[in-house]
């Protein structure tokens, strides 16, 4: 009796997840298996069983090409800079506010920095695409002053700046309660018995705040690093034209540009194999010399 | 705190004050400064002199974007896909989430390491594209609704609500003869609307602002989110190109930059007018993900 009611549970269970669990399959593990036609001279008309398979030839032309070595150059340096400016800010502003006294003051500024990540990128891209046109805003602002105007969206050199800068401004307030959240858990009396040690507020921060943040920010830091090659697509469209190609141009537009509306494929879908396989290695090889030094990982 | 006396401590409370003031400021000048824009006459438009306040006010911009056959159909198409992927990923994720929480979950380990799997690493753009296409909803709204309705970070936030539900509960039902599914149906579902309300917001934000999907799935302009009918509007170089990229050929004779300024507001409204309300269950959301990985 007890036995029979058991089974049925499991038979009941899998029946409640079986959407999810066909949304999985479909949505995620038949395409990772749908990488196979990078083996492939994929053709749309015979598709996955029929095309001719053609071993590594995609990856010998990838390896080969020398658009490859722009896109892969500028798909690491987009996300070093990424990393390098936009991993501490939310930390950094984490930190400065929750030194500020007054509450409502805190509050307030909270909401409004929450606000930018709200907003999708067309609009945020909308906006500072006019701000920043030959006669817009800034430009106005600095003819004041008289500057000639600057073409900041094609001039290539502006374009990392800009495209990063934007990322930080529009996610920054967001990526930031997670910190705030993590310091309203450590103990206040430990902050007591520091100041009647007489220690400084900097002090205080070095000893206390950060080595009580460092779990939440090895974790982030390693599940940011796993991506370090992912480009916001919807971001980068945005401000990706003709003249700062050169770049602009990371693993995911190019992706975008050439398999999708180019109907290359095979070629791309090598692309992205090879960018996952360097996430892989990323992130399999942190998370070890994390376990070994501070005890954290993620799995 | 008595420290607030000394010198420097004030000089650092003044500093990073008036630094918290231009940084807030920034976040919402942008949105002042098109509010301006979209309010001024042409002419002052036009000359980009408006800074954060209209010049020569008047609305007619509104009155021909109100006017837009286009825009109201992008708007219906985008509260469509929004309510009813938001819906759907409820279902999916609770049901999955539910299941995976119950020990008598069949293959319940390797499950939750699978989908934990995905969530590490990214799924391929081409393949998926490939996946969408043979189910046949290239150029229908399912393209934009059914793919993104389930993720794992989702079910994980759920799940961990889930468990903290008491299972001396969940068993007495059990003992009064309820199932598996009456129990998710009638006890873990209405238990859970603090994180289902929250899933629900993110899932609606991120389907709202939303157009690369759009881009590569929908060919018909009828079927166009608001997001991707404003993304055309504001690349094309001039108003008219925009107009013509978004399917509109009415001889429309208002500024661009006003007009552009205008429509992004028009798409930024919904989000600006749940935010307020909203912003405490997003936080906690934010929060719930993140502490308990």
């Amino acid at each position: 009796m007890f036995r029979k009611g058991k089974i049925t549970d499991a038979w009941v269970l899998l029946l409640i997840a079986s959407p999810g669990l066909a949304h999985f399959l479909i949505f995620k593990y038949i395409p990772l298996a749908g990488n196979l036609i990078a083996f492939q001279d994929y053709n749309l008309f015979s598709g996955l069983l029929h095309s001719k398979w053609v071993g590594l030839k995609h990856f010998k032309f990838m390896f080969e090409y020398p658009e490859f070595a722009m896109v892969l150059w500028n798909s690491i340096r987009f996300g070093l800079y990424s990393i390098l400016f936009g991993f501490p800010a939310p930390l950094i502003l984490a930190l400065l506010l929750n030194e500020i006294r007054l509450s409502w003051f805190k509050r307030t500024s909270q909401t409004l920095l929450y606000l930018p990540h709200f907003l999708s990128w067309v609009i945020v891209g909308g906006i500072f695409t006019e701000l920043l046109a030959e006669k817009g805003l800034v430009n106005q602002i600095l003819a004041k002053f008289g500057d000639a105007p600057v073409s900041f969206l094609t001039e290539p050199r502006y374009f990392l700046g800009i495209v990063i800068s934007l990322g930080i401004w529009k996610e920054v307030g967001w990526s930031m309660i997670i910190y705030l959240a993590a310091m309203t858990g450590i103990n206040p009396n430990l902050y007591e018995a520091a100041m009647v040690d007489g220690a400084s507020r900097f002090r205080r921060i070095w000893h206390i705040t950060l080595p009580s943040l460092l779990p939440a920010i090895i974790m982030l830091l390693l599940l940011r690093i796993g991506h370090l090659l992912d480009a916001n697509v919807e971001q980068l469209l945005f401000f990706l034209n003709p003249l700062v190609r050169d770049v602009g141009e990371v693993f995911d537009t190019y992706v975008y540009r050439v398999g999708l509306t180019g109907g290359q494929y095979s070629y791309t879908t090598a692309i992205g194999i090879f960018k996952s396989l360097i996430g892989i290695i990323l992130v399999v090889s942190l998370n070890k010399l994390s376990r070994k030094t501070t005890g954290d990982s993620i799995y | 705190m008595m420290e607030l006396r000394t010198h420097s401590e004030r000089t650092f409370q003044w500093v990073n004050g008036v630094f918290f003031i231009l940084l807030c400021f920034s976040m919402i000048a942008p949105i002042l400064h098109l509010l301006a824009v979209s309010l001024s006459s042409t002419v002052y438009a036009n000359s980009r002199l408006v800074v954060l306040w209209p010049k020569g006010f008047q609305v007619s911009v509104y009155e021909t974007l109100f006017g837009m056959r286009e825009m109201w159909k992008g708007m219906g198409v985008s509260v469509y896909i929004t309510l009813m992927g938001t819906f759907l990923c409820l279902v999916f994720t609770s049901s999955l989430a539910y299941s995976l929480t119950r020990p008598q979950m069949p293959c319940r380990r390797i499950i939750t390491r699978l989908i934990l799997f995905t969530f590490i690493f990214s799924v391929p753009l081409i393949p998926s594209y490939l996946v969408v296409k043979s189910l046949g909803m290239i150029n229908s709204l399912w393209s934009l609704i059914i793919p993104g309705a389930l993720g794992a970070y989702n079910v994980f936030i759920m799940k961990t609500f889930f468990q903290g539900i008491s299972s001396e509960l969940i068993d007495a039902m059990k003992i009064d003869g309820s199932g598996e599914f009456g129990v998710y149906a009638r006890l873990v579902l209405p238990l859970s609307a603090p994180v289902l309300a929250t899933i629900a917001l993110f899932h609606s934000v991120g389907t709202w602002n939303a157009y690369f999907g759009a881009l590569i799935y929908i060919r018909d302009k009828s079927l166009f989110p608001l997001q991707l009918l404003l993304k055309n509007l504001i690349s094309s170089s001039s108003a008219d190109n925009g107009l013509d990229a978004i399917g509109i050929h009415s001889g429309v004779t208002t500024s661009p930059e006003t007009l552009k300024a205008a429509a992004i507001l028009f798409t930024t409204v919904p989000i600006l007018i749940v935010y307020p309300f909203l912003q405490r269950y997003f936080v906690k959301g934010a929060m719930l993900g993140s502490l308990k990985e």
